[in-house]
């Protein structure tokens, strides 16, 4: 398969490669205004949005399904085709994978990429009635697409659309790969296509048991469950939670790191089944499919991971009410339905369709109880500040989810304290000792505040952002406890801010205040609180995402 | 009645992956060695690349990282080891 390149280091990388024939070294992509070449069976009468494509490109795969909806918002004012630089039979293919609803152009002899000269695919180049380059854009990039798109229907007269929205599934951005008419020429067979984003899955199989079978047992025996009994997902089952999602059986929702099972609305539906969820938690399942698999929570590592790490679940909005998920006593066990059997889902497909068999590809040391079920929603009418998902920038009044892989709560008991500041102080001492306690900058914590710590920190007068920065500003490790021992941490002082906490020279643990995340939730009574450390963090490691739920 | 079951796996049929053909022999050939970035892996990949040349004589050695342990390695990593044109690569990690 061809290797795609970083559509940034392509230019670059253009100075090293072998010069294709008939091609100069100076790159001549299209500028805006220039005339742009005929291609044969497109006429340029209507606005016409060209993208240039190739078959195994990730990012071409992404974009052109937005592409499909492009064409039906401006249907006969405006033209959308995309220009294949592969073969018939490979085009043919990833057409009716995806599919693409758009005309195609097959490019056989490259003709129209070494007139255009897109440096990479995906390449859009937009021409106006006037046979002007318009807009260009090279690689996947969702502001990127809207604007191009915004431009389109602007030329078009028609209404402004934006096909590709924030929290679909698909990453904001991808890079894409070096077009076609610019690699070096290899003599080599043509590779497979690949389908890693076809966006339509095969149904799943069946399974005929006789009577004297015992579906329980079945399931145990064939490797369908951890080591819990499941509810068999039997057709009739799958069918209702199917008939709740109202999507398509076959539509891809994701797929799962690191064996990339497809995670089809009707796998979705079989695991959530064997979970013990109701038809209507398919509304979470979805975007919980879709968020366990963005790049940036990197599911991938944590799947592997020799440390506790599991994704945690923290749920927001009306979806608590009207699912019954619990965020009160107990949040964190065995309380309610909805929190239980969404986090068993969850489990159910990381294990089913990712391949994270324990003993295999998950050979955690110790493991995570919340490797059963770890969902909690956050107790908002105890809470004296915004919501968790209001800090990824999602409405408070939606339903929404976040996930956090770390490890199991740390607890934290404050009885007698008056006053928000002294509550916090019980705090510092339990995020100072996450990961390794040497360790600084790299952990985050997730600060699950109990309801009747949120009142005293209340009643103080704290903010949310006041809780965070004194957590901050007051966790630290005394630079007294760093001996030349070589334990963990002790070699990276270098890399340490030193700060001054109650008179004693201490690193600080975190590397900023944007390392700590609170919610409130927990039962009315007990002066209890949680610490939840986090895996490998920041770009290198596991962000945190948060996604909406369609509400009803 | 008979029950009928909805597969909840991840049914493709994966191809069994051959390994590498062996070296003959590690004198006069060139190999890559992989770090994952683990704290210690320095540590043993220094003593793994004396061995290798004194002992084994490998020609050259060319040492790679991973960015980060936590991910696969990006295509820029396995580009320059394919760029080496390396005859062996031994991808290992030490913490």
């Amino acid at each position: 398969m061809k290797k795609c390149q970083p559509t940034s280091v392509v230019y670059h990388r253009g100075n090293v490669l072998p010069d294709p024939p008939e091609h100069d070294r100076k790159h001549s992509m299209l500028e805006i205004g220039a005339a742009a070449p005929a291609i044969d069976g497109i006429e340029f009468s209507r606005p016409t949005l060209l993208a240039f494509f190739e078959t195994d490109c990730p990012a071409c795969q992404l974009t052109l399904p937005y592409l499909n909806a492009l064409q039906a918002a401006v249907e006969e004012k405006a033209v959308v085709a995309a220009i294949s630089q592969d073969s018939d039979c490979r085009t043919e293919t990833l057409a009716k994978a995806l599919p693409i609803e758009i005309p195609i152009h097959i490019d056989h002899r490259l003709t129209a990429s070494r007139a255009y000269d897109p440096l990479a695919t995906p390449t859009l180049f937009l021409v106006d009635r006037r046979q002007r380059i318009a807009a260009r854009s090279t690689g996947f990039d969702k502001t990127e697409l809207n604007r191009i798109a915004r431009r389109l229907c602007d030329l078009a007269g028609v209404p402004v659309t934006a096909p590709a929205a924030p929290h679909d599934g698909n990453p904001q951005s991808k890079p894409g790969c070096t077009s076609r008419h610019l690699e070096p020429e290899s003599g080599a067979a043509d590779p497979d296509p690949v389908d890693v984003h076809a966006q339509r899955g095969q149904r799943a199989g069946r399974a005929v048991l006789p009577d004297s079978e015992d579906p329980y047992e079945y399931c145990y025996e064939h490797g369908f469950a951890d080591p819990l009994p499941v509810v068999p997902p039997t057709v009739e089952r799958v069918q209702r939670m199917l008939a709740a999602s109202g999507l398509p059986p076959r539509e891809i929702i994701a797929r799962i790191p690191p064996n990339f099972g497809a995670a089809t609305v009707e796998k979705i539906a079989a695991n959530a089944v064997m979970a013990g969820c109701k038809p209507e938690m398919m509304r979470v399942l979805v975007p919980l499919t879709r968020a366990m698999c963005d790049e940036r929570l990197d599911i991938h590592g944590v799947q592997g991971t020799t440390h506790f790490a599991a994704p945690l679940v923290i749920v927001n909005g009306p979806v608590r009410g009207q699912l019954g998920f619990a965020s009160g006593s107990n949040v964190f066990s065995n309380v309610a339905r909805a929190n239980s059997t969404l986090g068993r889902a969850a489990q159910l497909m990381l294990r089913n369709l990712g391949g994270a068999i324990p003993g295999e590809i998950d050979m955690s040391t110790l493991g995570n109880p919340g490797k059963f079920s770890y969902v909690i929603a956050e107790n908002e009418e105890a809470g004296p500040w915004a919501p968790l998902c209001v800090d990824f920038g999602i409405d408070p009044r939606r339903s929404a989810l976040t996930l956090y892989c770390c490890e199991p709560p740390r607890g934290v008991s404050e009885h007698t304290a008056r006053s928000g500041a002294v509550l916090l102080r019980a705090f510092c001492p339990v995020l100072a000792n996450l990961w390794s306690r040497r360790v600084c900058r790299a952990p985050e914590a997730l600060v699950v505040i109990g309801p009747e710590h949120a009142a005293t920190l209340k009643r103080s007068g704290f903010s949310k952002d006041d809780v965070i920065d004194y957590l901050y500003e007051n966790t630290g490790i005394p630079a007294a406890e760093y001996d030349d021992d070589g334990g963990e941490g002790s070699k990276m002082t270098q890399h340490y801010e030193e700060c001054v906490i109650r008179s004693a020279r201490c690193y600080r643990k975190f590397k900023g205040p944007e390392s700590i995340r609170v919610v409130v939730a927990g039962g009315p009574a007990g002066k209890f609180s949680a610490v939840l450390g986090s895996w490998q963090t920041g770009k290198r490691g596991s962000q945190m995402v948060s996604y909406p739920i369609d509400d009803e | 009645m008979s029950t009928i079951l909805v597969n909840p796996l991840d049914e493709r049929v994966r191809p069994k992956a051959n390994p590498a053909p062996r070296l003959d022999t590690l004198e006069g050939k060139r190999l890559a060695l992989l770090d994952i970035s683990k704290p210690g892996g320095a540590v043993f990949f220094d003593r793994l690349e004396t061995l290798l040349t004194e002992r084994y004589g490998v020609a050259s050695i060319l040492r790679i990282t991973k960015p980060t342990f936590a991910k696969p390695a990006p295509d820029e990593v396995l580009a320059k080891i394919r760029a080496a044109q390396v005859h062996a690569a031994v991808e290992a990690l030490a913490d």
